[in-house]
C-alpha cells in the first residue's frame, strides 16, 4: 500500500469500516431469512442453548437484552418493534394482555407443553396459558459470609444500621415496596393513603443505609467487596457465588416471594412459526436442564428434573422442598390504580 | 458537471436572497424536524395526564407543574444546581491553565497535546465511567495500592459518594469547558500582551489587564457548555453516585422507564428546558460584545 495509500483513503476507510461487519450480517441474513427475535433479562440463558437450537434448525436467534422489567416494558409499550419472544414476570403477564401486547400461544402449539410440572400450569398469573413459564426463583437475602459473620434471617437485617453503606435493595417496585408491605403487616390489596405513607416511611427511613438501588450491577459490587448485604434474586446470586464462594443466599424468615419468568409472543411477530419452535425447543428436558443449572434458577419443567444437576437438585436454595414451597408468595396482581400508585411511591422514595 | 459548478456558484454568490436561504435550507430543516417538533410535542404531552398502564390521557390541565413545583423535588433541583455549579468551577479552574498552557506554551507539542485531551471525550462515557468504578472500587486500583504501601489498614469508600459523582463529571466535561477556552485565548494578538510588558507591564499585570479580559468571552462559552449539559446527566450519577446522588435527569428518566409517567416526565423536562433557554436568553442581552 504504502504511499498509494493517501489521507483521504485513510478517512474513507475509516468512516467505512465500522459498517462492514453489519453489511456482510445482513447479507447473511437475507440468504437464511429464519430468524427469531428474543427479548431476555441479562445472564437469564445458558451459553450454549441458542448456539445448539441454531445448529439444530437453521434458524439464527437475535439476542437482546434488558437489565429491568419496568425498562423493558416502557421499551416495548413506546412501540420498540421486530421482538418476536419476550420474556415476562408473572405479574406483568395481565397488564401484557390488557395492553394487548402479546399474542396467546395457541393451545396444543407445543408438543412440550405437557413436561411442565402441574404446579406451574394454569397458574393464577396466566389461567388461560396464553404463556409458557421459562425459570422460577425467589426473592431473598445476599450476603457475604466472611465479612458479615452472621447469617441474616429477617428482612430487618436490611434496616439494621450497623450495615450501613454496606447493603443494596433491588432496583425494582415490586420486590421493594411488598417486602416494606409484609413488614409492615399491610395487605398488598391495599388502597388506603395512610397505608402507602406509612410504606413510603419505612423505605426512606431505610435510605441512608443504601449504598444503591440496582437489579444488575450490585452483583459485581457483591463479589468485588464493595457491599456485604443485597436483596437479591436467588439464580443471581448463585452466578454471582461462582466468581466469589464466600457469598450466600438466605430466606428471611417472614416468608418471601418466588417469581414465574414466562416466555410470551409478541403481538404482531413476523416469525410465529420459529418462535414457537423456539419454545418448544427450551422445553425439552436436557435443554431445559442444561439451561436452569448455567443460569441457577430452578426449572418448571418435571421432565427435566432427572437431567438437573444433583448438586443444584438437593440445594433447598434453588428447589426448596415441598413444604417451603408452599409458602412462597406470588406477588399480588396489582389493578391499574394500584400500578400508578406503588410506582408514585416508589418514584417517591427515590427523590426523598 | 459544468451545470452543477453553475449551480454552486449561484448558492455562494451571497448577494442574491434566495440563495442565501437556500444555504440555509437543510439545517432549519433538520432543526424543525428533530428539535422543534418534538419540543412541541413534548410541552404538549407534559399538558396531559397519564392514564392506566402508562397510557397518556389527552385531558389537558397544568397538574404535572403543579406537582413538579411539590416541595419533595426541591432537593434534587438544589442537588442538581450543586453538582452542575461545582462542576463547571473545577473545570474553569482546571481548564483554564491547561487551556492556556496549550495556547501560549505547548509549541510542537500542541497537536497531541489537543488529540490527548480529546480521546476521553471519544470514548464511550460508558465505558470510561465502568474504568472508574474499577479504579474507585473498595478493591479498587486507588485502594489496592494504598493499602499494599501501608497508608491504609482498611479500605476507603469512594465509590457512590460526591466525589465520585463530581470525579466523573468534571472528567467527562472537561473538554467542553476547554476548547472554548483554548478558541478564545488562541485569538488573542500576541502583540497586545508584547505591548503590555514594553509598556512595563509586570507578567502578572499583562496577564490580568489583557489576556484574562481578552479570554472572557471563552471562559462564559466554556461554562455555559458545561454547566447546561451537566444539568440533564444522569448517567453520572447512576454509575458512580448512590442513591443519595440523585440528580435531576434520574428523575427525568425515571418517569418515563420506571415510573411509566411520560407526561410529569416531560414537564419535568420542559421546565429544564424552559430554563436552559431562560439562562441562555440572559445571557445574550448581558454579553458585552460577541
Amino acid at each position: 500500500m504504502g504511499a498509494d495509500f493517501s489521507r483521504r483513503d485513510f478517512l474513507k476507510a475509516a468512516v467505512l469500516a465500522p459498517l462492514l461487519p453489519s453489511f456482510l450480517a445482513a447479507c447473511r441474513r437475507a440468504e437464511s431469512g429464519r430468524v427469531v427475535n428474543f427479548f431476555n433479562w441479562s445472564d437469564y440463558i445458558g451459553k450454549d442453548t441458542l448456539p445448539n437450537f441454531t445448529k439444530r434448525t437453521g434458524i439464527q436467534v437475535r439476542y437482546d437484552l434488558f437489565a429491568d422489567e419496568e425498562e423493558m416494558f416502557a421499551k416495548l409499550r413506546a412501540g420498540a418493534r421486530g421482538y418476536d419472544l419476550v420474556v415476562i414476570g408473572d405479574y406483568l403477564i395481565p397488564r401484557f394482555r390488557a395492553l394487548n401486547m402479546i399474542e396467546p400461544i395457541p393451545p396444543g402449539a407445543l408438543a412440550n407443553m405437557g413436561n411442565l410440572a402441574p404446579r406451574f400450569r394454569h397458574a393464577s398469573y396466566d389461567p388461560e396459558e396464553a404463556t409458557v413459564p421459562y425459570l422460577w426463583g425467589t426473592t431473598g437475602i445476599a450476603y457475604n459470609r466472611r465479612t458479615l459473620k452472621r447469617k441474616p434471617t429477617s428482612w430487618w437485617d436490611l434496616w439494621d444500621p450497623r450495615y450501613k453503606d454496606r447493603l443494596s435493595m433491588l432496583d425494582n417496585v415490586r420486590d421493594c415496596i411488598s417486602v416494606a408491605m409484609q413488614l409492615l403487616n399491610i395487605p398488598e390489596t391495599t388502597n388506603s393513603e395512610a397505608d402507602f405513607q406509612k410504606v413510603r416511611d419505612l423505605l426512606v427511613r431505610q435510605k441512608p443505609l443504601v449504598k444503591m438501588y440496582s437489579s444488575t450491577s450490585y452483583l459485581n459490587s457483591l463479589v468485588a467487596g464493595e457491599i456485604d448485604l443485597a436483596m437479591t434474586w436467588s439464580g443471581d446470586l448463585f452466578q454471582a457465588a461462582k466468581d466469589n464462594p464466600d457469598l450466600d443466599y438466605a430466606l428471611p424468615k417472614e416468608g418471601t416471594y418466588m417469581w414465574v419468568d414466562c416466555l410470551a409472543l409478541m403481538r404482531g411477530c413476523r416469525h410465529r412459526q420459529d418462535a414457537l419452535r423456539l419454545i418448544d425447543y427450551l422445553l425439552e428436558p436436557k435443554v431445559a436442564a442444561d439451561n436452569a443449572d448455567f443460569v441457577r434458577y430452578a426449572s418448571p419443567n418435571e421432565k427435566a428434573w432427572p437431567f438437573v444437576d444433583p448438586v443444584l437438585r438437593r440445594d433447598p436454595r434453588v428447589y426448596p422442598p415441598k413444604k417451603m414451597m408452599d409458602a412462597l408468595m406470588l406477588h399480588h396482581i396489582l389493578d391499574p390504580e394500584q400500578t400508578e400508585r406503588w410506582n408514585e411511591l416508589w418514584a417517591d422514595v427515590k427523590v426523598a | 458537471m459544468k451545470a452543477l459548478e453553475r449551480a454552486l456558484s449561484w448558492l455562494l454568490s451571497g448577494r442574491r436572497q434566495t440563495a442565501s436561504h437556500a444555504l440555509l435550507a437543510p439545517a432549519v430543516l433538520w432543526l424543525l424536524i428533530f428539535l422543534v417538533t418534538p419540543a412541541l410535542g413534548l410541552v404538549a404531552l407534559s399538558l396531559a395526564r397519564n392514564g392506566a398502564y402508562g397510557d397518556v390521557v389527552w385531558s389537558l390541565g397544568l397538574r404535572n407543574y403543579r406537582r413538579a413545583f411539590a416541595p419533595q423535588f426541591a432537593p434534587v433541583l438544589l442537588r442538581t444546581v450543586g453538582f452542575a455549579s461545582a462542576t463547571t468551577a473545577l473545570c474553569l479552574l482546571l481548564g483554564y491553565p491547561l487551556a492556556y498552557f496549550l495556547s501560549f506554551r505547548a509549541g510542537r507539542w500542541r497537536g497531541a497535546l489537543i488529540i490527548a485531551l480529546m480521546v476521553p471525550f471519544w470514548t464511550s462515557s460508558l465505558v470510561a465511567f465502568y474504568s472508574w468504578m474499577i479504579i474507585l472500587g473498595k478493591e479498587g486500583l486507588i485502594n489496592a495500592a494504598l493499602m499494599r504501601f501501608g497508608f491504609l489498614s482498611s479500605p476507603m469508600g469512594m465509590l457512590y459518594t460526591p466525589f465520585s459523582v463530581l470525579l466523573g463529571l468534571v472528567y467527562f466535561y472537561l473538554p467542553f469547558t476547554v476548547l472554548p477556552l483554548y478558541g478564545s485565548l488562541e485569538k488573542i494578538p500576541r502583540q497586545y500582551v508584547e505591548a503590555a510588558y514594553d509598556l512595563g507591564a509586570p507578567r502578572w499585570a499583562a496577564f490580568r489587564e489583557v489576556t484574562l479580559p481578552l479570554s472572557l468571552p471563552g471562559v462564559i462559552a466554556g461554562a455555559l457548555l458545561t454547566f447546561i449539559p451537566c444539568l440533564g446527566d444522569f448517567l453520572t450519577a447512576e454509575l458512580l453516585g448512590g442513591p443519595r446522588y440523585y440528580l435531576l435527569g434520574n428523575l427525568i428518566s425515571n418517569q418515563f422507564l420506571m415510573a411509566q409517567d411520560w407526561p410529569f416526565g416531560a414537564a419535568l423536562t420542559s421546565l429544564l428546558l424552559a430554563g436552559m433557554i431562560a439562562g441562555l436568553w440572559l445571557y445574550r442581552r448581558w454579553e458585552p460584545d460577541a
